[in-house]
């Protein structure tokens, strides 16, 4: 049987701190297989990122503890890779862009070298041939290729995330990590990146996982969605049923705290109260503090994910009882 | 800052307990020794001119370090140094972080020209290395104790202004202090009520670390026959005049060369585990 | 870019004149005829007069200032009591000493100081971290008259290796080298290992291991260009300290240098030469400063935004 590209197994992930112990990854299960585009959505705080950094076997250490589980890359646990066989997959087959562009570039190099590192490393290209490679690269995305030896601060936040993408996209990798690539942009220039974006995945037929909180992009980009709350996988299944039939009444919040224009209504609806704690993280299921369907079962013990179709899964008591 | 974690905190950090008991030490014995020294520290007898040490063979009454080039016992001297150093180096910490800190608070408070003035008077100051300007000041002026402090603190006052300038820039715009400028309070309140309070923990930090700066310089002062003037002893001046000698008698510049290195070190202990504490993240 | 240089330039020469200012009244606030602290103490009546005139004692302070300055522009510096020579001729006959014995005592220090701060920070908490922490703090807690005269006992004394004091051969340089170099290793080992524990945290370092990068390549060049910032202005600041002559260093190996020139000038009561040692020293300084805040201009173009 062949291996799905990644698979996330019961994920555990905890942060230490002098103070507390944040649960970041309570037992998350997730799958991308080759080719397909995921959008993993959720509030901020519900474990996107930490999601994103294990797949890279990248957690801050050492205030990262991983408390079970497993990542798979290809069948193999990436937490058992050599240090060598990691960054042979890091940036080569696995690539990622980061959400802030205006942190993730280091100020002290010019655009040019932060790109032709990743072709030195991977593609062994000499250092002239690294610099023309990426002269192509940021022209893909959009840039003079004569800006190579400018430094970050010379860019805009847009141009910088623009390098950013041309950086990881620099070895045609096999999946593609997208951690809220527009969040920390305009507007207009959100719009702009995600075009660019749909166009280049159209053009290099990449795996896709786009972390972000707004469904929108997610319709735009995926074909599968899964929804995150509190360090676990909630609701799973393709972009069409699940934003059509939501089953999680986190979910159904979430697609309702999207004002619609389409619809007459004089309300925006907004889910009650705060995301969970994830220092205290409530027992049972972790949203059943905010949830109007809350009963008792629910305060005592985590759901289980439950199959609805083929096409969807979702994790909450409510769907079993048939309610 | 909660209790329970500050203590946390100083209980793990060894270098705090090293340098706290270190200093504890080296503050009672060099303050008390008047009560249990057996010689005087100041007045020469050739008779026992480089006794070697003696170590407790003779118990107290011996000379339990040897004695230097005139006959004094050394570790009276070296108490008695320690006293000295010890008080000239609080004394002058204290003078010039509350002149740099005043001027500090200044500058960063009300900004524009008063703090270009300040602030380029500290790089005047940062342009002639610390202990040339103090040699030149000294030069001039003459050396007496009063004279010392005085240019140990001129010396020295720039650190703090630097330090208090830029942590007032970093708050005065915060809103409890635009707060308190819209309910009309005084400037003076302001700076010293509103400002002041919310950045002690580095001036704390500064304070520390800056005692055994101090006994440094005053050693180099004294070494050079600029600081403490004899017939009272430095440790300082104790190497220097014990230096001709090394090769025959090493105790008398072994000895306060040890002090001196055990007492600044504590002081940096200390210095260095009390901003483990009190901001672990500027480490 | 030219305009922060240029920038910085003008405040170099307002720190200068200030400089000026400041020797320029130090003399004046001895006790006494400025002109008798300018003169050996066995001048004649006739000299002392002349004097008072070349200083212009009879007239207003400014214009005293004004003739000082003037002096200074056209290189002036006053003449020696002790040497009967111009002083700038004595303090550039003593740099090379000092300039060798700076160059020495850095290269020492921070061969020393930049791997172990680097190593520190990257394994902080061990025991390498430890270590190297404990370094530092014997380091700056060292006072280097100690640190000479312990050097001098261990090498000179009891090991017979290298020669207590003196100047000229390549033995001569070690000892004084090490003490200069100590202290400076302990400063820059705290700023490198504290410069590398910051970066690491930062996001770009992810991104760079995200890129495949290895560690290694990271600890000796995506992190440690950013780590070094902070070094260069500290280190530079140092270099500059120690270019004003190591003072005590100088004395105890007896090293012919700005230092020990000063050293002497007080002793002997020449004013005019601690004068202008003090300003040379300054316009040095500065002068060091200046090309340090050039160089991390260079390194993080960020500077001149600011």
């Amino acid at each position: 049987m062949e291996h799905a590209l990644i698979e996330i197994k019961d994920l555990k992930v905890e942060f230490k701190t002098e103070r507390a112990t944040a649960y970041a990854l309570n037992g998350v299960n997730l799958e991308i297989k080759k080719g397909e585009s995921l959008g993993l959505v959720g509030e901020a705080g519900a474990g996107k990122t930490t999601t994103a950094l294990s797949i890279l076997n990248l957690l801050a250490k050492p205030a990262a503890h991983i408390m079970g589980g497993d990542v798979l890359y290809k069948g193999t646990s990436v937490f058992s890779m050599s240090e060598k066989k990691l960054r042979d997959i890091r940036g080569k087959e696995i690539s990622m862009i980061f959400q802030n562009p205006l942190t993730s570039l280091n100020p002290v190099f010019t655009v040019g070298e932060q790109i032709a590192m990743v072709l030195r490393t991977h593609k062994n290209l000499g250092k002239k041939e690294a610099f023309q490679e990426a002269g192509k690269l940021l022209e893909t995305v959009g840039i003079a290729s004569y800006r190579l030896s400018d430094y970050p601060h010379q860019f805009s936040g847009g141009m910088r995330q623009r390098v950013g993408i041309a950086a990881s996209l620099a070895c045609n990798p096999e999946l593609l990590i997208a951690d809220e690539p527009t969040t920390a942009l305009d507007v207009t220039i959100q719009a702009q990146i995600l075009e660019l974006m749909k166009d280049l995945q159209d053009k290099y037929s990449t795996s896709l996982l786009m972390i972000t909180h707004n469904l929108g992009i997610i319709s735009e980009l995926c074909q599968k969605v899964a929804v995150m709350y509190a360090g676990r996988i909630i609701e799973y299944g393709t972009v069409k049923e699940v934003f059509k039939y939501p089953a999680h009444p986190y979910t159904k919040g979430l697609l309702g705290a999207i004002p619609r224009l389409d619809v007459d209504s004089d309300h925006l609806e907004v889910i009650p109260g705060n995301i969970a704690n994830v220092h205290h993280l409530p027992s049972g299921c972790k949203f059943h503090p905010r949830c109007a369907f809350c009963k008792k079962e629910c305060e005592q013990e985590e759901p289980a994910m439950n199959r609805i179709n083929d096409n969807h899964y979702v994790a909450c008591y409510i769907n079993e009882g048939g309610l | 800052m909660d209790k329970k974690l500050l203590f946390g905190r100083i209980k793990r950090s060894k270098f705090f307990i090293v340098g706290g008991i270190g200093v504890f030490f080296i503050i009672i014995l060099a303050f008390t020794s008047p009560l249990f020294v057996s010689f005087d520290g100041t007045t020469s007898s050739l008779m026992e001119r480089f006794t070697p040490p003696e170590g407790f063979s003779k118990g107290l009454a011996g000379h339990i370090l040897g004695t230097d080039q005139l006959g004094r016992d050394i570790l009276t001297r070296i108490l008695l140094g320690a006293r000295i150093s010890l008080s000239i180096a609080i004394i002058c910490v204290a003078l010039s972080a509350f002149i740099g800190t005043v001027l500090g608070l200044i500058a960063g408070y009300f900004g524009g020209a008063v703090d270009k003035i300040i602030m380029r008077t500290c790089d005047v100051f940062l342009s002639i290395p610390s202990l040339i300007l103090a040699i030149a000041i000294m030069a001039v002026l003459g050396t007496s104790i009063i004279n010392l402090i005085t240019v140990m603190v001129i010396s020295r006052w720039v650190q703090y202004a630097r330090l208090m300038r830029n942590q007032v820039m970093v708050i005065r715009n915060k809103e409890f202090v635009l707060a308190s400028k819209a309910f009309g309070a005084s400037h003076w309140h302001i700076m010293f009520k509103q400002i002041f309070v919310n950045i002690t923990t580095p001036l704390i930090i500064l304070l520390s670390q800056q005692i055994g700066q101090m006994i440094l310089m005053e050693s180099s002062l004294s070494f050079l026959n600029m600081g403490i003037q004899p017939p009272l002893p430095s440790w300082g001046s104790m190497i220097a005049n014990g230096r001709s000698y090394i090769a025959s008698y090493p105790w008398v510049v072994v000895a306060p060369g040890i002090a001196l290195m055990l007492t600044v070190l504590s002081f940096n202990f200390l210095g260095d585990g009390l901003r483990d504490i009190l901001d672990p993240k500027q480490k | 870019m030219g305009k922060y240089i240029l920038r910085r330039l003008g405040a170099t020469i307002v720190v200068l004149f200030f400089a000026t200012l400041i020797t320029f009244i130090l003399i004046r606030l001895a006790p006494g005829n400025p002109a008798l602290m300018m003169l050996a103490d066995s001048a004649t009546p006739e000299e002392i007069a002349a004097m008072e005139a070349y200083l212009g004692l009879d007239k207003p302070v400014i214009v005293q200032y004004l003739i000082y300055i003037a002096g200074i522009f056209k290189g002036d510096f006053g003449t020696s009591i002790m040497y009967q020579r111009p002083c700038i001729d004595i303090i550039l006959s003593r740099l090379p000493a000092t300039a060798l014995l700076t160059f020495a005592g850095c290269t020492v220090g921070l061969l020393v100081a930049i791997p172990l701060g680097v190593l520190a920070g990257v394994k902080q908490g061990s025991m390498v971290d430890l270590s190297a922490m404990t370094f530092a703090l014997l380091g700056q807690s060292m006072a280097t008259v100690w640190l000479a005269v312990l050097l001098v006992l261990i090498f000179s004394v009891h090991l017979g290796w290298l020669p207590a004091l003196g100047y000229g051969t390549f033995k001569h340089l070690i000892l004084p080298a090490i003490t200069i170099g100590f202290p400076l290793a302990s400063q820059t080992t705290r700023l490198a290992r504290s410069g590398m524990v910051d970066v690491l945290k930062e996001d770009y370092i992810t991104s760079t291991y995200a890129k495949g990068i290895s560690r290694r390549q990271v600890y000796t060049k995506y992190a440690f260009k950013n780590a070094m910032l902070p070094v260069i202005t500290i280190v530079g600041l140092q270099i500059a300290g120690y270019l004003g002559g190591a003072v005590v260093t100088e004395q105890v190996f007896s090293w012919p240098g700005l230092g020990a020139l000063m050293v002497s000038a007080i002793g002997n009561r020449d004013y005019p030469l601690v004068q202008s040692t003090l300003l040379v020293v300054a316009v040095m300084v500065s002068l060091v400063n200046l090309i340090v805040d050039i160089i991390n201009c260079l390194v993080d173009r960020r500077m001149t935004l600011n």
